[in-house]
């Protein structure tokens, strides 16, 4: 380990020491996990970005910063430049889900009555029960969309109900902005510009900050500038090989969901950015022997962390990029404060859920369509989280659509992302297994 | 034939007005949520009928485009749009009104298309800027069924349009009325039948069929042979037979908070604004369902005050089996009760009737309670 990194990590173990209040046992716990796990390897700008977010919860605590707790699918930048400190929820439930962590609490939401695996997402329900059993983050606000599911919207409403913390939620239209669509809607970008307007004046009246011109172009601008940085690491994935592995693509969403608008986000971005188009320069692959191109239109399995590196090892398959690491957010000129709206808007609307599925199919097919052809895609692999309605009632239509304009395969294949009870790793090695012996090779 | 026995004419999805209207050379649109507003169509003189699956038997196909673990409320009625059997119907509109609704409508569109479709976005709560968004959707609404259609929906059309499903609305409240007597002169199970035909023939006899029953039954004999007063709360439900099971074991049904019921007909429009703000206005605020992000305060304190103003003794639950927004709405409302420390049973089913045993089982035991208390 390098000198600065073993002074970074006595920083950060430092922070580990003492209590950070019993509703942060949790965050916590999955904090120190993740400082252990980088004990005897070097600090990465990922890594570093990563124990900043858990730090950053107890750091608002001690300076008196109120939190707000928001979803995965809106990035924080406009809390950045409000001096809020941002908790992205689902981080609990992705993070727990590696370690099957994750089912205590869904057992106990499934005990208390708070749906089931096949109704309402695991993404956000262990969250009602670690609130339930008082080992839930408590944040001082709540904010969400109405978009992409009923199953987000309504666990922050229970959120809401139980907790009775202030809430505000954003209306995300149907219709979209782009003059070429069939649902192109005018007011679009405005309708979200508005919401947004009065969102920060929610957020004035409930925190002893004042919205600050100043401090909101600086916050876009280095959201601006990550954007950008993922846009160019897109570009270099259409090389092949595919310069990096398969789970790479998904730490840019997760960088611009917890991070959008700091400084961390631009080193991160910057950094993959950079090892992106090193590999390129020297044709180095991701997979050493890449052979299968795969399109991955939905969230990782997030209980089996090395499904795709098996897929790497096995089959010389890459996943180019999932739905949510496929981040398509386009830079803007924010010289004016007006342009500064915009770009959070178009931000919002695009947003990679949000973007895809907040519409009719034709922007998840069209979606589909120009990342295979954009990517030289060999097969299409959806995993369909059950309680995932939106996404899930798509995929037939979708993977039709796709083998009509491109003749490309598709799996689809059903299982719960958070938990490994519903639809076990083997099984689903099993189906892509043969999916990709009997149809693809 | 009593006004009832009309009634229960009209349940049909292809019912005998349907025909008549058709026969007409008149237009028929099916719509798919409580979220549209019925007045912009009936204004162009095209009849809406609310989409209902009641024959659909099995889903080979909605299983397959749906998935299996989607609602069978939907997945029927893909099956049945695929099967050709809403052939009369000359278009559907919809809305984002749930994640399966908005998909259904995408399923339709590729697999099993109308001649016309539209989908509105409606927002998910309500407040000034999501009000005049609403607007400009209702208008958009309203200029493309004038285009499609060759109509001309002026202001005056939608006023007088607006009087006739007020008028309807306010019937209902007046029957409504009636069933906080000690011996209400209605069961549940008839009402059901009455809203199910009201979106389903045109509004003018619908109006002419209530004053009839309200005459009726005004100074009949009232039900007063019942275990307990139940109020019945949740999502789309068009399936007498549900509360049939629940009413032949001694629960009358007094109340509910129902789709197909008080959230369709409770609030009136304004009738002195501008028509399309006036719908804009009534149809975001009105009682709203759990799709609606800021209603969840009022929409228990709406069912408190049911249970009150109507002497319920126990609240049923009916939810559709995987969907989320009543699952999590029936759970925050289930909280409410147990605080008031009011009875309540939550009965997860499908679209159409199955399992009426194991339904009948809980709904007895429930009863049972009831009585004891």
């Amino acid at each position: 380990m390098k000198e600065i990194d073993i002074e970074l990590f006595n920083k950060y173990k430092k922070l580990s020491r003492g209590s950070w209040g019993k509703d942060l046992g949790i965050w916590k716990m999955m904090y120190t996990a993740l400082l252990n796990q980088q004990k005897n390897i070097e600090l990465t700008p990922f890594s570093e970005m990563l124990l900043n977010i858990f730090s950053s919860i107890p750091d608002a605590r001690k300076q008196g910063k109120l939190i707000i707790m928001h979803p995965f699918n809106f990035e924080p930048e406009l809390f950045f430049a409000m001096g809020l400190t941002p908790l992205m929820q689902e981080i609990i439930s992705v993070g727990l889900a590696p370690i099957h962590m994750n089912q205590p609490y869904i057992d106990f939401a499934n005990k208390i009555g708070y749906g089931d695996n096949l109704t309402i997402c695991n993404a956000q329900r262990p969250i009602i029960s670690l609130l339930m059993q008082g080992g839930a983050p408590i944040p001082d606000l709540l904010f969400y969309l109405s978009t992409p599911c009923n199953s987000l919207s309504m666990s922050y409403q229970v959120f809401q109900n139980v907790s009775k913390i202030p809430s505000f939620n954003l209306d995300i239209p149907y219709s979209a902005y782009n003059h070429e669509s069939d649902y192109y809607d005018e007011k679009t970008v405005n309708y979200v510009i508005d919401q947004s307007k009065n969102c920060i004046d929610w957020m004035e009246n409930r925190t002893s900050f004042k919205f600050d011109v100043e401090n909101f172009q600086q916050t876009m601008d280095w959201c601006n500038q990550a954007r950008g940085y993922v846009l160019e690491f897109n570009e270099l994935l259409k090389a092949v090989p595919c310069p990096v592995t398969s789970e790479t693509g998904f730490g840019n969403f997760l960088t611009m969901v917890t991070r959008g608008g700091t400084l961390d986000a631009v080193k991160v971005t910057k950094s993959m950015r950079d090892t992106a188009a090193h590999n390129v320069r020297n044709a180095i692959g991701g997979v050493p022997d890449e052979k299968i191109r795969i399109a991955w239109p939905y969230t990782h399995v997030f209980f089996d962390q090395a499904l795709l590196t098996w897929m790497e090892k096995t089959f010389d398959a890459v996943v180019i990029m999932d739905l949510l690491g496929h981040y398509k957010v386009l830079p803007h000129d924010i010289s004016t404060i007006e342009n500064c709206y915009m770009s959070l808007a178009e931000g919002i609307l695009d947003a990679s859920m949000v973007g895809k599925c907040r519409g009719p199919i034709e922007y998840y097919i069209d979606y589909m369509i120009n990342y295979i052809k954009d990517y030289k895609i060999d097969c299409v692999i959806m995993p369909m989280h059950f309680a995932c309605k939106h996404v899930s009632i798509m995929a037939r239509v979708t993977s039709e659509a796709i083998r009509e304009e491109t003749g490309i395969p598709t799996l689809i294949f059903g299982c719960d992302s958070y938990d490994s009870r519903e639809v076990t790793s083997e099984a689903i090695k099993g189906q892509i297994s043969e999916f990709l012996t009997q149809v693809v090779i | 034939m009593s006004a009832m026995e009309k009634f229960k004419e009209g349940i049909p999805f292809e019912n005998a007005w349907v025909k008549s209207w058709k026969n007409e050379g008149k237009k028929v649109l099916g719509y798919f949520c409580s979220y549209i507003p019925e007045e912009i169509i009936y204004a162009a003189d095209i009849l809406p009928i609310r989409m209902r699956a009641r024959t659909c038997t099995d889903t080979p196909m909605g299983d397959a485009y749906m998935t299996p673990t989607t609602c069978s409320f939907t997945r029927c009625c893909l099956e049945l749009a695929n099967r050709n059997e809403y052939k009369f119907l000359d278009g559907i509109i919809s809305c984002n009104c749930c994640d399966q609704v908005r998909r259904l409508y995408d399923n339709i569109r590729y697999k099993a298309p109308f001649p016309f479709h539209y989908i509105i976005g409606v927002p998910g709560n309500v407040n000034e800027t999501t009000l005049d968004w609403f607007k400009h959707e209702l208008s958009k609404f309203k200029q493309i069924i004038e285009k499609t259609f060759n109509v001309e929906i002026t202001d005056e059309k939608l006023r007088d349009t607006i009087k006739k499903y007020n008028k309807s609305r306010s019937l209902l409240k007046e029957l409504y009325m009636l069933r906080k007597r000690d011996d209400p002169p209605i069961t549940g199970t008839d009402i059901l039948n009455i809203i199910s035909a009201g979106i389903s023939i045109p509004r003018d006899q619908f109006n002419e069929l209530l004053t009839q029953l309200l005459k009726d039954i005004d100074n009949g004999e009232g039900n007063s042979d019942y275990k307990a007063r139940i109020m019945v709360v949740g999502s789309m439900l068009d399936e007498p037979e549900y509360l049939q099971i629940i009413e032949d074991l001694g629960g009358l049904i007094v109340t509910d908070s129902n789709c197909v019921g008080t959230r369709y007909f409770w609030d009136l429009v304004d009738e002195d604004s501008n028509p399309l703000d006036a719908l804009a206005k009534r149809y975001l605020s009105r009682i709203s369902c759990p799709r609606m992000t800021d209603g969840q305060p009022e929409r228990s304190e709406f069912m408190m005050n049911m249970i009150k103003e109507f002497k319920v003794d126990g609240v049923i639950f009916q939810r559709m089996k995987f969907c989320a927004l009543w699952w999590a709405e029936i759970f925050m409302l289930r909280n409410k009760l147990k605080e008031e420390e009011i009875p309540f049973l939550d009965l997860e089913r499908e679209y159409v009737l199955s399992g009426a045993g194991a339904m009948k089982t809980r709904v007895q035991t429930f009863m049972e309670i009831l009585e004891q208390r």
